[in-house]
């Protein structure tokens, strides 16, 4: 009986461990890496090939680090698992926050990862009618080509502003636990820059 | 290893050479004894650990200190539950709490009277119409956690004081 007792101990410090190890084996995982801009060049077709460009540039946009601040509603999403952001916060009237709930009071200039807390000088949410959460690429594609929707952008901009960001670059540089967006921020904006010289076409 | 000053309460303090990775909940609690100020979730969930900022243009705003570093406070001034009573006499608010029984354990009230506190400070030089009192107060007083007493003696007591002086706080 005593002997069962222990081994039942055994196995449930067992399981405990297991399931630290591969929690922290999660927030170590690589960050997924990101096709070439010109890795595509064997598409012939113009078209298809700005759509692919697009696509690929899209698993960043798609991301956790850039889709938990771009959401439907009024509240942020957190974490790789895309949990609702706690404490509960709302974008107020500027996207950073309500008066008594700012952003910046907690987000401060950098990471600051002894207490988990992602930062950077500009932290704030996307606006509401750059909300990404729950559209396709496609839809997304044509989102942020439409100015009434991306904040009054150029394509150009668009490929400024991904591309050479601060806040946009904190997705490659996360902090402890939280997965960074695939490849690089440089990469990211190569990928566009392409997407728009062939013409950014948006996929089906 | 930074060094960094800080007010607290009208006091300086430092230069302190700290960790970087010090909260500034720790450098209150564990280097100056400030225990008013309490740790409960230490992840800016339930704001106890909330204290007052004072920016040098005069207005106010509360800052969680479980989760931010002691080093980013360098140069700030700040306010705790130790500073709101003035030559051993409670402040309005902190009158008003115990009248209506607003808290019990005392956990959260700390984060609580410094968020009442900006919210005053903050209608004092921006009032607000009577009919949007109830919402601003809530509004103010939302993200604070109290598992005792339910909120809304904390909401009743920040209205008293509140409607106690109109002409200060409301159009």
């Amino acid at each position: 009986m005593l002997a069962e007792l222990h081994a039942g101990v055994l196995l449930g410090v067992a399981a405990l461990l297991a399931t630290m190890i591969s929690a922290q084996a999660v927030s170590d995982v690589p960050a997924e890496s990101l096709a070439r801009a010109d890795s595509f060049a064997a598409i012939g077709d113009t078209a298809a090939r700005s759509a692919a460009l697009f696509t690929e540039a899209a698993k960043v946009l798609t991301h956790p680090r850039c889709m938990n601040c771009h959401p439907a509603g009024d509240r942020p999403r957190q974490g790789d698992v895309r949990g609702l952001h706690q404490p509960p916060v709302d974008r107020g009237e500027d996207g950073f926050g309500l008066p008594a709930l700012r952003c910046p009071i907690c987000h401060q200039q950098a990471n600051f990862d002894p207490g988990r807390v992602p930062g950077d000088p500009a932290w704030h949410l996307a606006p509401r009618e750059m909300g990404w959460e729950g559209k396709t690429v496609g839809q997304i594609c044509a989102q942020i080509k439409d100015p009434a929707r991306n904040g009054g952008r150029s394509l150009d901009d668009i490929v400024h502003h991904i591309g050479t960001d601060h806040l946009v670059g904190w997705a490659w540089a996360p902090g402890a636990g939280r997965q960074s967006a695939p490849g690089t921020q440089a990469q990211e904006g190569a990928l566009l820059d392409e997407w728009v010289k062939t013409g950014a076409a948006c996929p089906n | 290893m930074t060094t960094f000053n800080v007010k607290i309460n009208g006091r300086g303090y430092g230069p302190t050479e700290v960790r970087d990775e010090l909260t500034m909940n720790d450098y209150l609690r564990e280097y100056l004894g400030l225990t008013g100020t309490k740790i409960s979730c230490g992840a800016a969930q339930c704001l106890s650990c909330a204290v007052i900022v004072d920016n040098p243009d005069g207005t106010s705003y509360t800052s969680p200190t479980c989760i931010v570093a002691a080093v980013r406070f360098n140069g700030k001034s700040i306010r705790t539950v130790e500073g709101h009573a003035r030559n051993g006499e409670l402040s309005v608010l902190q009158k008003a709490f115990i009248e209506h029984f607003a808290f019990q354990c005392g956990y959260c009230t700390a984060g609580f009277l410094n968020e009442a506190q900006v919210l005053l400070e903050r209608l004092a030089k921006k009032r607000v119409p009577r009919a949007d009192l109830e919402k601003t107060i809530a509004e103010a007083l939302d993200g604070h956690l109290c598992r005792c007493t339910g909120y809304i003696k904390y909401h009743e007591a920040v209205r008293d004081v509140i409607l106690a002086d109109p002409q200060r706080y409301l159009v």
